[in-house]
């Protein structure tokens, strides 16, 4: 006997025709549903994604089908490997057939599926099926019976998970009826079939063919299915992980010719690029995102799983009604302040946990400043704090009432110079506002001050001369008076030929190293916990702590997240004498915002729980008395912290530059 | 023309606003330099008795202009008069108070006249060719600039309150003189239906001329009474103020944060009682004239803007200074 199969065993080779023809209509169904969603991602403005090809290839391979983020989270990521790759080996598998009996068999009289080849074939199908039913009930059973907190359940899940169950278990039963009425030897290798085979006798034939209809008729509708609901994500995730940005994180990008612009920010869906209205077809709602934003667990109404499926089914109702006329244009409420609320927009701290999670690379901060734009170039609503921010920095070029001819009094009887005074410097220290201008971290500034000076590093200040890197004012939505900042800094970089810049702020650090090129300014630009790792490990800074002691190091979302330096803190921090590091459970890339950023720092936190508050319990509960920073929001959010919880006596937090200054004193 | 000096005293529901008096002050000053008389513009309603308050500063004439449609205050209605009444006795210089009501008021009345107007002044002084030198403070008061009006008149000018000393009162007296403008409940379109006021009897914090903070150190909101107590010692125009620890601790209310994210206040006097100073509440009170700070701890940054510091525990420095305060304010 021949180790092969008759295709259409049973049913008839006239079972091609029908199959044929509802193929064809399933397929229509899914590329009009398809057609309609491409039509809708360009009613967004042009974006160039299709540079960098190969390095596009190469995050569709590692993200998308080797799953590199979805895997981040073992058990619903190992569960959704299963389904995925049991049905690529099943659709591939069915494809060969496809290939062998309507292509070569017809145009060549020749075949394929039989001998070893099909025994490879019938055991690796089995296989793979058998894998995707066990991924398929383990998915069912977590969205239903654990039940997550970030999952919302709609009848598309339960529809689509039901669907590809069927799917695989009628395929199952068919092939084993098959087999009960066959019953070749060979088939042993199709070991699932083989076993359900055993369960029938062999006038099953009948039934055999009510079951290959069933499955047939479930595949086809499964199809027909994909591109009117979430399952979509078969097509949009990939293409998510194809088209993403390159850009560093951390940056956000320009309004470009902003003084030519009529109108800021996004109002309308049409105000989008068409890869941030792709990257709302792209979400699945997995909640990753969720799981991990500040703001959502703190109580607020930000979650950014909800902005991303608020944005999309805006997309949506724009294909129900669509806007044809401008003056219908005209009569559609912006989307900050309806579609998603100003309290959400305000709620970001621009942290990206959200986006770090995301398995399908989808932005939020982009949207969240977007939208922030239109709020306040557009229609200058902003709270009464964050409009004595602004007033502050385009008065004073700082966020606090005072003048900007005192930012360089800090450094009053150190051993510093202004650029000004001498501009052979090879180092720009970059003090930034808050190492300026508050007492705390202008603490933080001279311990750093005099580190270098001890590790004989030629630096500089820009004094008076400095103003505000621009990084609060544009991601609170000010583009204007970012770009004012910003290109005022550059001309002044460029006026003393500034080619390296060390900063103690990461915010300072993100902007000069991330978004300062596109005014034309590049630098080498350091943290200064990278230029003091170095100073330490070439021996120019030699600690002399022999003090035990036990620490946690506060990833600061900026230096940490968005730029990923987290090495050289805590190299530092090891570095200050017999220093047992305990890491909090948030750590690294998963790192907790201190609820500092994206412009939190200036307004007032109403609503839920405080970030920091939460941040302080996390460091308390490693039982580490003492909290190492390396920036100056979190330094204030953690000492503020720890005042306002009444633990002050209990718990304490230091920048690195002061704790290595005491380490390296004689 | 003549070279009068007139200033408009500034009363809301039959009280004399201090700054009338600082007006007299200055607007006696700029008379004697122009070689006119002062006079004083009253208007209201039943305001005689106002009148005879305000005798006694310098003024040689004060015209009392008394109309039921002047009871309550209205832009249109007060603006008719007083264009009326300069426009019939012509002086040469017109001042105001930068109050809520001046800064409604006198850029209207200006325009009616054709005039230019220095707006939020803290000093005013005659040059040389007799003209009306008004100094006010730009960008956020980092420079001050001088302002002349130098064709049009009146040459007018508001002026800061509590900017300004309230001068000595004199045993020389004024002619009160009633005068008249035709005015109608016809001339104000905008009716006043009822004076809705904020709950309770504190004044608006970034009104007050004392403010007392208290901060973390005060401990607990039944502590926050002694903070109370000192600032009604101080009287009228006093209020309490919170730091933003204090108020998260539920120690004050929210609408009484002072700093960054709550309000920003500038008083005559403001008294830190166990605030630390982080830079947050400093940016909200740091152009206090006076800052009196009260705190155990000598390195607190509070001291490092305060014109009057004392290091002690804040629950015996307060009551002492409340006693003291009542007594000097029963001294008169």
């Amino acid at each position: 006997m021949e180790v092969t199969r008759q295709i259409f065993w049973n049913v008839g080779t006239w079972a091609r025709w029908p199959i044929y023809g509802l193929g064809l209509i399933v397929i229509v169904i899914f590329v009009l549903g398809l057609l309609k969603r491409i039509r809708l991602w360009k009613l967004g403005k042009p974006e160039n994604r299709t540079d960098r090809i190969g390095k596009r290839i190469v995050s569709f391979l590692r993200f998308g089908l080797l799953h590199g983020r979805i895997l981040k989270e073992p058990f619903p990521g190992i569960t959704h490997l299963l389904l995925f790759w049991g049905f690529v080996i099943l659709l591939l598998g069915t494809s060969l057939i496809f290939f062998q009996e309507d292509i070569t068999l017809l145009l060549f009289n020749w075949t394929f599926l039989h001998g070893n080849f099909y025994l490879i074939f019938s055991f690796m199908l089995d296989l793979f099926g058998l894998l995707a039913i066990i991924g398929v009930i383990l998915l069912a059973f977590r969205r239903y019976v654990l039940r997550p907190e970030r999952l919302d359940n709609k009848s598309e899940d339960w529809i689509g998970l039901a669907l590809i169950f069927l799917i695989l278990v009628t395929g199952f039963i068919q092939e084993g009826l098959r087999i009960a009425v066959t019953r070749p030897d060979f088939e042993r290798y199709s070991f699932v079939g083989w076993q359900i085979s055993k369960l029938f006798g062999s006038s099953s034939a009948p039934a055999h063919a009510v079951f290959w209809w069933g499955h047939a008729f479930l595949a086809f509708g499964f199809i027909g299915y994909v591109a009117y609901s979430r399952l979509l994500h078969l097509i949009t995730s990939p293409l998510n992980q194809f088209f993403r940005s390159f850009s560093p994180m951390g940056e956000v990008m320009p309004i470009p010719d902003i003084e030519n612009q009529e109108t800021f920010g996004v109002a309308k869906l049409q105000d989008f690029t068409w890869k941030q209205l792709l990257d709302t077809d792209a979400c699945t709602r997995c909640g990753r995102c969720q799981d991990n934003c500040p703001a959502y667990l703190s109580g607020k109404p930000l979650s950014p799983k909800k902005v991303i499926q608020d944005l999309k089914d805006h997309l949506t109702s724009q294909a129900e009604n669509p806007v044809k006329t401008e003056a219908e244009a005209a009569e559609v409420p912006p989307i900050a302040g309806n579609v998603i609320s100003e309290d959400e927009l305000w709620a970001c701290t621009t942290c990206a946990a959200c986006q770090q999670a995301c398995p399908v690379f989808i932005q939020v901060i982009d949207k969240a400043v977007d939208l922030r734009r239109y709020l306040v170039l557009m229609e200058s609503k902003f709270s009464p704090e964050v409009k004595l921010f602004f007033k502050n920095m385009e008065t004073n070029y700082n966020p606090w009432t005072i003048g900007f001819s005192t930012r360089g009094d800090w450094a009053k009887g150190l051993d510093v110079h202004t650029l000004a005074e001498k501009s052979d410097a090879e180092y720009l220290l970059f003090v930034g506002c808050a190492g300026s201008f508050d007492e705390r971290n202008r603490k933080v500034a001279r311990s750093l001050v005099n580190l270098l000076n001890k590790a004989n590093v030629s630096f500089g200040i820009l004094g008076a001369e400095e103003v505000c890197c621009g990084e609060t004012a544009r991601r609170m939505g000010n583009e204007y008076l970012a770009q004012i900042l910003m290109q005022q800094n550059v001309e002044l970089f460029k006026n003393y030929g500034v080619k390296k810049i060390v900063t103690i702020c990461p915010h300072c650090f993100n902007t000069f190293k991330n978004e300062y090129h596109q005014f034309g300014g590049e630098y080498q630009v350091l943290h200064h916990t990278q230029l003091l790792l170095e100073l330490i490990r070439s021996g120019r800074l030699r600690s002399k702590g022999s003090e035990e002691m036990t620490l946690t190091y506060h990833d600061s979302c900026y230096l940490g997240r968005h730029n990923e330096i987290f090495d050289a803190p805590r190299e530092v921090a090891q570095s200050l004498g017999k220093v047992k590091l305990v890491e909090m459970e948030r750590n690294r890339e998963k790192s907790f915002c201190c609820g500092a950023g994206g412009g939190r720092m200036w307004m007032e936190e109403t609503i839920g729980t405080r970030i920091s508050h939460m941040r302080v319990d996390q460091a308390a509960s490693t039982g580490a008395p003492l909290v190492a920073t390396a920036c100056p929001y979190c330094l204030t959010m953690f000492e503020d912290g720890f005042k306002e919880k009444g633990m002050e006596n209990l718990m304490s937090a230091y920048d690195l530059a002061e704790l290595l200054e005491r380490a390296v004193q004689d | 023309m003549s070279n009068d000096v007139w200033i408009v005293a500034e009363q809301r529901e039959g009280k004399l606003k201090k700054v009338s008096l600082e007006l007299l002050g200055i607007g006696k000053r700029l008379a004697e330099k122009t070689g006119g008389s002062l006079g004083a513009l009253l208007l209201g309603h039943e305001i005689e008795g106002l009148a005879a308050e305000l005798d006694g500063y310098g003024a040689s004439k004060i015209f009392l202009c008394d109309s039921e449609v002047l009871k309550d205050y209205s832009s249109e209605g007060y603006t008719k008069a007083i264009v009326d009444l300069v426009k019939a006795h012509q002086p040469s210089i017109l001042l105001g108070g930068a109050t809520a009501l001046g800064k409604d008021l006198f850029p209207r009345v200006a325009a009616r006249l054709g005039t230019g107007l220095a707006s939020d002044c803290v000093g005013l002084e005659i040059n040389d060719q007799g003209v009306l030198v008004a100094q006010r403070p730009i960008f956020a008061g980092k420079a001050m600039v001088d302002t002349v009006t130098p064709e049009a008149r009146p040459q007018m000018a508001c002026v800061r309150p509590n900017v300004l000393p309230v001068p000595e009162k004199s045993s020389g007296s004024s002619t009160i003189e009633k005068v008249t403008v035709e005015i109608g409940p016809q001339d104000v379109r905008a009716k006043i239906k009822e004076i809705v006021r904020t709950a309770g009897e504190k004044i608006d914090l970034t009104e007050a001329s004392v403010i007392v903070s208290g901060g973390r150190g005060v401990a607990s909101q039944e502590n926050f009474k002694i903070i109370e107590e000192l600032a009604s010692a101080f009287g009228e125009g006093s209020a309490v103020g919170a730091s933003r620890s204090a108020v998260d601790a539920g120690f004050a209310p929210h609408d009484q944060q002072v700093g960054q994210t709550g309000k920003v206040v500038n008083p005559n006097l403001y008294i830190a009682c166990g605030i630390s100073g982080s830079i947050q509440h400093l940016a909200g009170m740091r152009t206090s004239k006076y800052i009196v700070a009260i705190n155990k701890d000598p390195e607190a940054p509070i001291f490092q803007v305060a014109d009057y510091g004392i290091v002690d525990d804040l629950f015996k420095v307060v009551p002492l200074l409340t006693e003291e305060v009542k007594k000097l304010k029963a001294q008169g």
